[in-house]
């Protein structure tokens, strides 16, 4: 849960620390409690710091650095250690030959870490990485060249690893990977390594994703991939197609909002070339392969397990026996998996830990997977038989938004396919919902209504059918910006317990489309709150007579439960952005929180 | 040193392009079907701008949703301006992000490539600015210029109503750095500050200011209606807009597409329709099996029903038109405000999320307000204002 990046420049390149300094800005939603950097040349040198980028920035002595070629640099978030200037990265061995920076968990440190006291060796910090470079040390002392010591050392590491060195007056870096992200991008001035693209998508769109038990070796003009018995490994070099332009906040006071915003023109392009309308028909050319009659299981974590409990829902209409499955209890619940299962795996990053290993184990058992992600040639697309993208494009804010909204279409696409078709009327109605979002952004009151209840104790979520993911997705966005107690219920749900902490000062927000059976039991529960004194924010269609025991609507369009679930939690997104802008949270990295968690 | 960066300016609403300009700023609005916005940035672009300032305010989530942060190789920073006071008060609120000499543009208006060329070509630091100039033009709703002598201005009007010889002030300006000063004071009229009164400052204070002439196009929306004429233009100009199907729109085999016509990504053509010529369909628009759309702006999101017929129309976003509707075309008396525009060239305007029922007739001219809904088979005319129900 943290980002690598490493630059080998030609004497014509870019300023290394530049290099490092704005990658690891571009993957800062990966972690940030501390920050730093090493360059090796013309001997190790390591600036770390605890706290934001911005930390980092201000203690780097640039003129003490200037011209550097090369350079390795990190951005941490705590597994191992409070987060500290010491237990920041990069590491060193006891005489500073070379620094390390890592992502990931060595498992077995603690054995490594008491072999190396043993051995007389002092650790600075209290993270598991450091046994990585002391180890190293200790190869070094016995007179191994560098890239054996490090690759000896690489030997020894059980658990996840993206790992990066550089050694003392050598314009070289190694790294290697197991089961943590690992890229390398080739450029005109120079070699680029980091755990995600956009780290380097500036300089240059040639990429090669290194695979588990990959070592890569950087110079200026060259990257050499070897496995773990030092044979050449052939790595295909890709194409990515982001734009730089897409991290960027373009006017926003937050990555949030813009991403907020976005979402007409996510759906847009999840939903390009995948409806035929004159044949009535949904086309996802990334499943043509796929021909699949058994049951589907989720497997996801966090707001992508909300997405996937709505696509089971789908699924289950369309005909499907379909069940959504927390990806972190999926081996424990010892779910029943055979090979006619179906495990689809839902993943913004592709790289969530959670859910790789539930696909893994869904595999093992026989499963087909299916890998419902955001991120071009992540480790879930390229682990799993199928991979459905999402196309959200890029997105850098910690509380998902847009991505959220583009599963939602994508698992409603792969419902259509797996089960019985779409009708005429739902095929409109898929078409019609990213312009709905433009006109619930256009005329939202979500502002207004955060206003109001910015002070609250407490909020509460509720909704019934399609609408339960939502309010629990609506209270998730909540709590992960404003740092406020919020819940959300399954709306039957209430009145066996939640009830009790309801009160005058709790709001309850009460999804409510339609107006049929599902609608009037909703209302019913509406009353039941109402009648606790508890003000009520119904966002409906107006189709119903909700409006009548609410305090304050968030209106969006008559579409349907589809499209309504999606539009819903449009409305919610912004009031929890407008609650956490008006308290001065930090929306767009919440305390704790990381973007793309890559620890189990 | 060639000028490289470009202020534009894109806060304001353009209340004369009511009901369309409910939701959005007159920039996002279509010419063709890309926003006239976009079509100052091509051109500034194109003229080797690469530092691009826009200044946003009415509607700006629109604009900044719909760039991004560059725009074709070129840098876009925004800057808000929250209050609307003016023109120089919108440039007032660039400074401290810009520096060095600038272009300076109009967000609302269309603009050839070589009127910016022009002006920055003439453009040298003796002056404080450099205006761009046409000789044509509805000079008395726009700005003129005294330009004796084919180089320096000796005044600048807004709204001239006197009979000299005026050029029309193009709205394209190339400007150094000492301008700012004159656009804040000494004071200004109206609680406004207005570009043109920061010029009239600095010609007052002797500054030199320059003029070019330019027969580089130049073309301004002022009335809905409007947008029929400047998209008929864009698809007839070779420097304008090529007629163009996407190649993710689905056309069924029996439509019949007359050029030139713009068809955008995602949009579906039905059976037996006629679409064109001068068309200009946003992306995702539908139109229905047997729909006749002639000489007709229809924005994203809008579906025409089986059978229906749009001849001059001019349609906001996520319009719905009924099966059978029938917009039989101009010209027609057009209300604005208080004032009949007789005789235009217009259908109907039917802004954002209009729904019709179907076998709806709109009287030539007829104008109506976002999310109003109409009655199937209801014959319609004159202004139907926001939200209303017509039945």
């Amino acid at each position: 849960m943290c980002g690598i990046v490493g630059y080998v420049g030609t004497s014509n390149g870019v300023d290394a620390v530049d290099v490092v300094l704005d990658g690891l800005s571009s993957l800062e939603y990966r972690g940030y409690d501390s920050a730093g950097l090493a360059v090796p040349t013309p001997s190790v040198r390591v600036h770390k710091t605890e706290g934001e980028l911005s930390a980092l920035e201000n203690t780097v002595p640039r003129d003490e650095l200037e011209g550097a070629l090369t350079g390795i640099g990190h951005t941490r978030w705590s597994t191992h250690g409070p987060p500290s200037d010491v237990n920041a990265h990069p590491h060193r061995d006891e005489a500073d030959r070379v620094a390390v920076v890592h992502n990931g968990i060595i498992e077995n440190y603690q054995r490594l870490r008491d072999d190396l006291v043993d051995a007389g060796v002092t650790f600075q910090s209290e993270t598991d990485t450091e046994v990585v470079p002391q180890l190293i040390g200790r190869y070094l002392d016995r007179g191994a060249a560098p890239e054996e010591a490090f690759r000896l050392a690489i030997d020894q590491l059980e658990g996840s690893y993206a790992i990066a060195a550089v050694f003392d007056g050598s314009e070289t870096v190694y790294a290697a990977r197991q089961d943590s992200p690992l890229v390398v991008g080739l450029g005109e001035t120079g070699t680029y390594l980091a755990s995600d693209v956009p780290a380097f998508v500036e300089h240059t769109d040639r990429v090669c994703y290194l695979e588990d038990g990959d070592f890569v070796r950087l110079t200026a003009d060259d990257a050499v991939v070897t496995d773990a018995e030092g044979n050449s490994v052939d790595r295909p070099i890709e194409t990515v197609a982001w734009d730089p332009e897409d991290a960027e906040k373009s006017g926003y006071d937050h990555y949030m909002l813009k991403e907020i915003h976005e979402q007409p023109k996510a759906l847009r392009q999840c939903l390009r070339g995948r409806i035929d309308d004159l044949d009535g028909a949904v086309d996802l050319e990334d499943l043509a392969d796929l021909d699949h009659e058994g049951p589907v299981q989720f497997v996801a974590c966090g707001t992508s397990y909300h997405a996937a409990l709505f696509g089971a829902e789908r699924l289950r209409e369309a005909g499907v026996r379909a069940q959504a499955f927390l990806a972190s209890e999926y081996a424990s619940d010892r779910v029943p998996i055979d090979d006619e299962t179906l495990v689809v795996g839902v993943t913004q990053s592709g790289e969530t830990a959670d859910t790789l290993r539930a696909l893994r184990e869904a595999a093992r058992a026989g499963a087909t997977t299916l890998a419902v992600t955001n991120t071009v040639a992540s480790s879930a697309a390229r682990e799993c038989d199928h991979t459905l993208y999402i196309r959200a494009g890029p997105e850098i804010g910690v509380a998902a938004t847009k991505t959220f909204a583009s599963q939602q279409l994508a698992l409603a696409l792969l419902a259509f396919t797996l089960g019985d078709g779409p009708t005429r009327e739902e095929l409109e109605a898929l078409r019609d919902i990213p312009g709905q979002v433009r006109t619930v952004l256009e005329t939202t009151d979500a502002r207004a209504i955060a206003e109001e209840y910015v002070d609250a104790d407490a909020y509460f979520f509720i909704g019934r059918g399609y609408h339960y993911p939502v309010a629990l997705e609506g209270a998730l966005k909540m709590k992960e910006i404003t740092y406020r107690h919020a819940e959300g219920f399954a709306a039957g749900e209430l009145k066996h317990g939640p009830l009790a902490l309801v009160t005058e000062d709790t709001p309850v927000f009460a999804v409510v489309t339609g107006d049929d059976e599902t609608a009037r039991k909703t209302i019913g529960n509406v009353k039941e709150v109402e009648a606790r004194d508890a003000p009520v924010v119904a966002i409906t269609d107006g189709e119903s007579d909700v409006t009548r025991y609410a305090d304050h609507v968030l209106e969006i369009p008559a579409v349907g439960d589809l499209g309504g679930s999606v539009l819903a939690n449009v409305q919610l997104q912004l009031v929890a952005y407008w609650v956490a802008n008006l308290l001065g949270r930090s929306i767009d990295k919440p305390r704790n929180l990381a973007k793309s968690v890559t620890v189990e | 040193m060639p000028i490289s960066s470009a202020v534009v300016l894109a806060a304001g609403e353009g209340a004369r392009l009511r009901p369309l300009t409910k939701h959005r700023p007159k920039p996002m609005l279509p010419a063709a079907t890309k926003p006239i916005l976009e079509h100052v940035f091509d051109a500034l672009v194109d003229a080797d701008i690469t530092e691009i300032t826009v200044v946003v305010g009415y509607g700006r989530t629109h604009v900044q949703s719909h760039f991004g942060s560059t725009y074709r190789g070129a840098s876009i920073d925004y800057v808000v301006q929250d209050k609307q006071l003016g023109s120089g008060h919108a440039l007032l609120e660039a400074e401290p992000e810009v520096s060095g000499p600038q272009l300076v543009l109009n967000g609302d208006q269309l603009v050839e490539q070589r009127l910016i060329e022009d002006v920055h070509e003439a453009h040298d630091s003796d002056s404080i600015a450099t205006l761009g100039l046409v000789r044509d033009g509805d000079i008395a709703n726009y700005g003129g210029v005294i330009f004796e002598d084919d180089e320096n201005i000796s005044e600048i009007v807004e709204r001239p109503h006197d009979d000299r010889s005026y050029h029309l002030n193009a709205g394209v300006y190339a400007f150094e750095s000492e301008i700012f000063d004159y656009l804040r004071g000494p004071e200004p009229q109206f609680n406004e500050y207005s570009l043109v009164d920061g010029i009239a400052n600095a010609i007052a204070a002797d500054e030199t200011v320059r003029g070019v002439t330019s027969d580089g196009f130049w073309y301004d929306a002022t009335y809905p209606w409007d947008l029929l004429e400047v998209t008929e233009t864009l698809l007839g100009n070779t420097d304008g807009v090529e007629s163009t199907v996407s190649t993710d729109a689905q056309i069924h085999e029996s439509a019949t597409i007359v050029e030139p016509v713009v068809i955008s990504t995602d949009c579906v053509i039905g059976p037996g329709s006629v679409v064109g010529p001068n068309v200009a369909l946003g992306e995702n628009v539908t139109v229905g099996a047997n729909a006749v759309v002639e000489n007709s702006v229809v924005d994203a999101d809008t579906r025409i029903g089986a059978n229906a017929t749009l001849i001059d129309g001019v349609t906001g976003h996520g319009v719905q038109i009924g099966a059978g509707s029938t917009m039989v075309g101009g010209p027609g008396d057009v209300r604005v405000g208080d004032r009949i525009h007789e005789n235009e060239r217009l259908g109907a305007v039917l802004a954002d999320r209009v729904r019709d029922g179907g076998g709806v007739t709109y009287a030539p001219g007829t104008v109506v307000g976002s999310d109003a809904v109409i009655t199937a088979g209801t014959a319609v005319s004159g202004t139907v204002d926001d939200e209303t129900e017509v039945q």
